[in-house]
């Protein structure tokens, strides 16, 4: 496909330092930046066959398209954050024309560049925590005085009261599980808080999109001062020891572009004020 | 770093939650639509009765560890 058809312009983050794009090449995709007063958007040109509005529609029903294009997102982000800070676009972001980019660097001038400042030195990770249901059942045998309270009354009870109590139990284990959950997912974010500059809980995702057996019990992301990681990395092995045992798996991943602390209405009101 | 995934390496639904749900968003000429997300997830588990699971992506709680394993 020849440059001309690639009529549409792709975003993919805005950057104040001068960036390095010469990393792509062997990729294929010939990713540039656009200067305008101080900050730098990065662009690629697309064609309309792939992302026009109806188009772009069309292959979000397609997991192999998305999956390609997702990680070429992400993988050119991750290129150019290596050197310096990034304002990390959505997903398919896509201008017309390159004076529309540059209108967007001209209108958000001020707020991109707080932004980028605001975000120099700092790392986004996320943290997914998974629950394993019958390692925490069995730790709640051993561990919790209401379980083994409830298991002693069954064994010296006569048949009829038993069957109710065993009744009880499973109702008692489930909210116990709930309850110990709730406590150690909230005690790993807390402790992990206090390391980070920011830290947000995020929406679960279902087991048929995570594909993993475990139920996700938290979705968190933190902001962390780079100089900070290793004290991040001792608190998530102090987590990973206390909770293993009791069911949890820890999922950690970073460093990320900080797609979950770039909101710009939130910092452009700030800056206003 | 073992206690870490080092991000070119995780799975797919770790760079969906954050590129498609995330990020900076700006009015662009073309731009993907909270309709489209959805229709990306449910395009991961085509099979999967998806209108159960949107309510759940959409609706799920914002503090951790409050719903029961299922």
């Amino acid at each position: 496909m020849n440059v001309a058809e690639k009529s549409l312009i792709y975003l993919y983050c805005v950057t104040k330092a001068k960036p390095d794009c010469s990393d792509f090449e062997e990729t294929g995709i010939k990713v540039y930046p656009i200067y305008f007063q101080g900050t730098y958007a990065i662009l690629s040109r697309v064609s309309p066959e792939e992302f026009s509005e109806e188009n772009l529609k069309k292959n979000l029903a397609n997991m192999e398209w998305v999956e390609k294009n997702i990680r070429q997102h992400e993988k050119v982000i991750e290129e150019i954050m290596k050197d310096i800070t990034v304002i990390p676009f959505k997903f398919g972001t896509i201008f017309k024309t390159e004076e529309g980019v540059e209108n967007l660097l001209k209108e958000n001038n001020l707020k991109f560049k707080n932004v980028i400042t605001d975000l120099e030195g700092k790392e986004e990770w996320g943290l997914k925590v998974y629950c394993d249901s019958e390692k925490l059942n069995d730790s709640l045998k051993k561990e919790d005085e209401r379980v083994q309270g409830i298991e002693k009354e069954i064994t010296s009870s006569g048949k009829g009261k038993a069957y109710f109590l065993k009744k009880k139990k499973s109702e008692l284990i489930k909210n116990v599980r709930n309850e110990k959950i709730s406590e150690y997912t909230q005690d790993s974010f807390e402790r992990i808080k206090r390391a980070c500059l920011e830290a947000k809980i995020n929406k679960m995702l279902p087991k048929e999109v995570t594909e993993k057996k475990e139920s996700m019990v938290l979705n968190a992301v933190f902001l962390i001062n780079a100089k900070r990681i290793k004290e991040f990395e001792n608190i998530l092995a102090y987590l990973k020891t206390k909770y293993t045992n009791k069911g949890l798996i820890f999922d950690c991943t970073g460093p990320w572009p900080p797609y979950n602390f770039c909101n710009l209405s939130e910092k452009g009101k700030v800056q206003n004020e | 770093m073992n206690e870490v995934t080092k991000s070119k390496d995780v799975a797919l639904i770790e760079v969906l939650d954050k590129v498609l749900d995330k990020g900076a968003v700006v009015a662009g000429d073309i731009v993907i639509s909270v309709a489209d997300v959805d229709l990306i997830y449910i395009g991961l588990k085509v099979l999967l009765s998806s209108v159960e699971t949107m309510e759940r992506l959409r609706g799920a709680p914002m503090s951790g560890g409050r719903e029961e394993p299922t």
